[in-house]
């Protein structure tokens, strides 16, 4: 029987990275897909005939650049096209507009208020900066500060100097950065309630937190890390949506050498003697490696592909301490025409960028009241696109796709999740977009709602969580996933993890999968 | 007369720094807006340190160690009565949950020990992590041995704990809805927050700082007024002061009333820092100025008395669950009074005083009604002073603590006004710890 070199269990993006720069290195790799696709949660499918869709993530912008290098993925088909405008329609009737072009965007934010068109260039320099300051650590496996390895002596001390080069203004923006609630980090710079609803959604994307909880910053800040091309804060769609992404990388790693093979779930790890040997899979199939990856989120890796006793107990209870609490959904619609928007009539250039659906802060942080309690939002906040008005291949001639990303539908709902409730909860979105731009619904062909239940059934991601695991301070660095446990090893010898639940975690960054691939080829395999 | 320093503020913060200073051989006159001392309690640690360098025992200093040391109502009926005792908390709360019984003495035990740490920080200034002085550097250094030499698991329930919500610190430990509401509201406490906010953990393990385990609501005592009558300085009452400073020099302070300047090389106040700056904000440069604008000092808590003549608990607190809390919590977001607000009720050398949260500054309509209605008592019993501004002058939240306080950079007492210091619970430790800053800022001075 055939040993591999290395079994990478999960075909998410992280997963696919991991086999890639293993195969890269010239091991033996195979991965392993319970789905008949690679992706995981960035896949495209066509759902409705003719229409194709991101299913769950849906827009590209941090993925590591090294990797896009070094896996060469535009040769592989990596195509991004950049997402230019945010439009937020107002309750009253007016918008604010975030174009392409600074200038335009500060003349705009000039009609809501001077004081903040001045502001506007002061605090994009802040975060621009603090994004780049913080970019190393991404890179980086976090030392563990309860260790006096001096590896570990050395990173901290390294961590310190880094930091301290910041500078003193620099140094408390980002203690401000990582403690305050998005709401009061931008109450500090600006005054337009519009525009703070507006940033402050970015800071609650993924979370179980409103834009008044403390934490909420820090995630402000790990979505300014997105780059493209080296230009920072810049978003786009990738050719043929989020799958192109995963099927780019797919290719790159069978360039290198390494097998994928789907319809594949995995049961259980096979561990003899305290050492992962391999897989069995979902049919009793046995696969042996000499190291085996996991790149799903820390429930699954630990507490169902192993079995307790495997794991020293303390470890179990810091995993199963581990929070996830998805908190989103999306709707995915086929469209027969684009919608017009009461604050902006008529069809044109804001159709190619993103409408946000956050008119104001109390409205954001109403949301997260509904599902603090355990109901999904009756007026959620939305983020809209049109994948189709950039990428035409996404919908037949003269039609649309238009994907809503949700926000709060929380896993744990009253009552549990139902079919009726999941229309219900589809109801509540569609009318929430029809009440700020009347006739959509008589546009609309077919609709998909996704809860986190349905998340967490498709992809695995437990509760749904689209991060693996909620980005709140006392989960990131070098507590993602347990204390101890936040360098890609695990307490089984020859078993690593490597998806979005270690640090430096998610979106569609890779950073996790690199950093896993680099630790495995250290550690020898 | 000339005074070699002006203090102004006559609570438990601007006194210690009076006397310090004092004993240090300087001429000292506190200059204090009211014209009697608040008779209310002090809530909070008095540090032993205080307490021996002034010699506050022999100034009739009283510490009340009320035991048990709070009663809630059960849902169904029945108190429940957490002990001093931790053999006798357990047995408590057994009846309610035998699980949480099982595992209260070792939260205690964990929350003692992240505490004591919180407390040796508190005793000092705040770590310059931007210093280059190698003293600082090696003081730092020292403060993480410290906490190292005192286990792995230290380090990582403070990296983990601190920045949590109390509600998932409390949710990860126990199932009792009565015993996790009552331990909830300490994390609330004077706080813009729900329990569901991170950062709570934290201020709950700030105000357990000086508690013995198993002890979850600060000691109440009358430090304030040990201090009031303590000889040594001239205390002037009735006259709210104004700092002056002239070419970035702090001058002595005007009297607002009168008109009156008393002059003296050294200002200390122990008001917010707000208040404190604003008359000389044309001294200071914008950044700073900003940035003392963005202290986040929100009031949201009603204190005052009721007028009853006994009770037959020493701390009563009304919060049933987490729910309740965060409920309360939602009602101030929109800048409500909460319409079922925590209510605690404090019995303290024969006054009874309760604290309400959440009540943000606006109209407070039928706030007193409802109080008593929570209570069963009267409404004329009850009489309440709700807080415009928080009554710690500076939230403690994790980005107002330590080297933030009162404002990033600023934490050593300073300001850019040359002999005008900061004493007050804007300033490092914060609010709950009663002379706590005062003794820190004299040190700093002298």
């Amino acid at each position: 029987m055939k040993q591999y070199d290395a079994i990478v269990i999960g075909g998410g993006h992280n997963g696919l990275v991991t086999a890639a720069y293993l195969a890269r290195a010239g091991k033996s790799v195979l991965v392993l897909e319970r789905r008949p696709r690679v992706g995981g949660a960035a896949v495209t499918e066509e759902i409705f005939p003719g229409f194709k869709f991101t299913m769950f993530s849906y827009v590209v912008s941090l993925l590591r650049p090294e990797i896009i290098r070094d896996l060469d993925l535009p040769r592989h088909g990596l195509h991004i096209l950049p997402l230019e405008s945010t439009v937020t329609p107002m309750e009253n009737g007016d918008y604010f507009a975030a174009w392409g072009d600074h200038d335009e965007t500060r003349r705009e934010l000039y009609r809501h208020s001077p004081r903040d068109a001045e502001a506007y260039d002061e605090y994009g320099r802040l975060m621009h900066f603090m994004a780049q300051a913080v970019k190393p650590i991404l890179g980086m496996v976090p030392p563990d500060p309860t260790s006096f390895a001096p590896s570990d002596l050395a990173g901290l001390l390294k961590l310190g100097k880094h930091f301290r080069g910041l500078g003193a203004e620099r140094l408390h923006a980002l203690v401000k950065l990582m403690t305050m609630s998005s709401a009061d980090f931008l109450d500090e710079w600006f005054e337009t309630d519009v525009l703070k609803a507006t940033k402050s959604a970015s800071g609650i994307i993924g979370t179980f937190l409103g834009p008044r909880s403390p934490g909420t910053a820090y995630v402000l800040l790990h979505h300014y890390m997105g780059e493209l091309d080296g230009v920072f804060r810049a978003w786009g769609f990738a050719k043929g949506g989020t799958g192109a992404v995963s099927e780019s990388i797919a290719s790159a790693a069978r360039s290198f050498g390494a097998e994928i093979r789907c319809d594949a779930g995995v049961a259980k790890v096979l561990v003899r003697n305290g050492r992962a040997t391999g897989v069995v899979l979902e049919n009793g199939d046995e696969l042996l490696a000499k190291t085996v990856v996991s790149s799903l989120d820390p429930r699954r890796t630990f507490l169902q592909l192993l079995e307790s006793d495997q794991l020293p107990s303390d470890f179990v209870s810091d995993i199963k301490r581990f929070k996830f609490r998805g908190s989103s959904g999306k709707v995915n619609i086929a469209l027969d025409a684009l919608p017009s928007f009461t604050c902006m009539p008529g069809i044109g250039r804001q159709h190619r960028g993103a409408f946000s659906i956050s008119p104001s802060l109390e409205y954001v942080e109403r949301a997260y009241d509904d599902a603090k309690y355990g109901e999904f939002s009756r007026r959620p906040y939305m983020d809209i696109v049109f994948p189709s008005m950039i990428d035409p291949g996404m919908a037949p001639p003269g039609k649309h796709v238009m994907s809503i990303f949700v926000q709060y539908a929380p896993y744990h709902l009253n009552g549990g999740w139902s079919d009726a409730k999941r229309e219900a909860f589809g109801d509540a979105v569609v009318n929430t977009v029809e009440s700020f731009a009347p006739g959509f619904k008589s546009h609309i062909l077919h609709r998909q709602v996704i809860t986190p239940l349905d998340i967490e059934r498709i992809t695995g991601l437990s509760e749904g969580n689209i991060f693996a695991g909620e980005l709140a301070l006392h989960q990131l660095f070098f507590l993602r996933p347990a204390p101890g446990w936040a360098k890609f090893a695990t307490p089984v010898r020859g078993y690593y993890q490597a998806g979005s639940g270690t640090h430096p975690g998610g979106g569609i960054m890779g950073a996790s999968g690199r950093l896993a691939a680099m630790r495995i080829l250290k550690d020898g395999v | 007369m000339n005074y070699d320093a002006i203090v102004i503020g006559a609570g438990a913060n601007g006194l210690a720094t009076a006397h310090y200073l004092a004993r240090a051989g300087k001429r000292v006159l506190v200059v204090e807006q009211h014209q009697t001392a608040d008779p209310s309690a002090d809530i909070g640690w008095v540090p032993d340190a205080v307490i021996r360098d002034l010699g506050l025992t022999g100034a009739g200093l009283r510490i009340e160690t009320p035991d048990p040391w709070i009663t809630a109502p059960l849902p169904a009926g029945g108190t429940l009565e957490l002990s001093r005792d931790l053999g006798r908390s357990v047995e408590a709360l057994r009846r309610i949950s035998p699980a949480d019984a099982a595992k209260w003495p070792e939260f205690c035990e964990r929350m003692r020990t992240l505490a004591s740490v919180l407390e040796r920080l508190y005793l000092v200034p705040p770590p310059d992590i931007e210093s280059t002085d190698v003293r600082e550097l090696a003081r730092i250094a020292g403060l993480g041995l410290y906490v190292r030499r005192r286990g792995k698991q230290i380090v990582i329930d403070l990296a983990r704990i601190l920045p949590m919500s109390i509600a998932e610190l409390l949710d990860d430990w126990f199932e009792s809805a009565v015993l996790k509401g009552l331990l909830g509201a300490l994390g609330i406490w004077h706080l813009k927050q729900g329990p569901r906010s991170g950062g709570t953990a934290f201020n709950f393990l700030h105000h357990h700082a000086g508690s013995p385990a198993g002890v979850f609501r600060p000691p109440r005592s009358n430090v304030t007024q040990a201090l009031v009558g303590m000889k040594g300085v001239e205390v002037r009452r009735g006259a709210r002061a104004s700092v002056l400073a002239k070419n970035g020099r702090a001058t002595g302070v005007v009297l607002e009333k009168s008109g009156d300047a008393i002059l003296a090389p050294l200002v200390v106040s122990s008001a917010d820092p707000r208040s404190t700056l604003q008359p000389v904000a044309i001294e200071l440069d914008p950044d700073f100025s900003r940035a003392v604008s963005n202290i986040r000092a929100r009031g949201i808590v009603a204190r005052g008395s009721l007028a009853l003549g006994s009770t037959p608990y020493a701390t009563l607190c009304i919060a049933p669950s987490l729910d309740y809390l965060e409920r309360a919590y939602d009602d101030a977001k929109y800048g409500r009074d909460s319409a079922s607000p925590y209510v605690e009720v404090q019995r303290t050398d024969g006054r009874v005083e309760v604290h309400v949260q959440y009540v943000p500054p606006g109209t407070h309509g039928d706030l007193a009604q409802r109080v008593a209605g929570i209570l069963k008592i009267q409404p004329n019993q009850v009489q309440l002073q709700p807080a415009a501004e928080s009554l710690y002058h500076g939230e403690l939240t994790l980005d107002q603590i330590l080297f933030m306080r009162p404002v990033p950079g600023w934490s050593r007492y300073r300001t850019p006004i040359e002999g005008l210091y900061l004493c007050g619970s804007g300033t490092h430790p914060g609010g709950g710890i009663p002379g706590a800053a005062g003794r820190n800022a004299a040190r700093e001075i002298l």
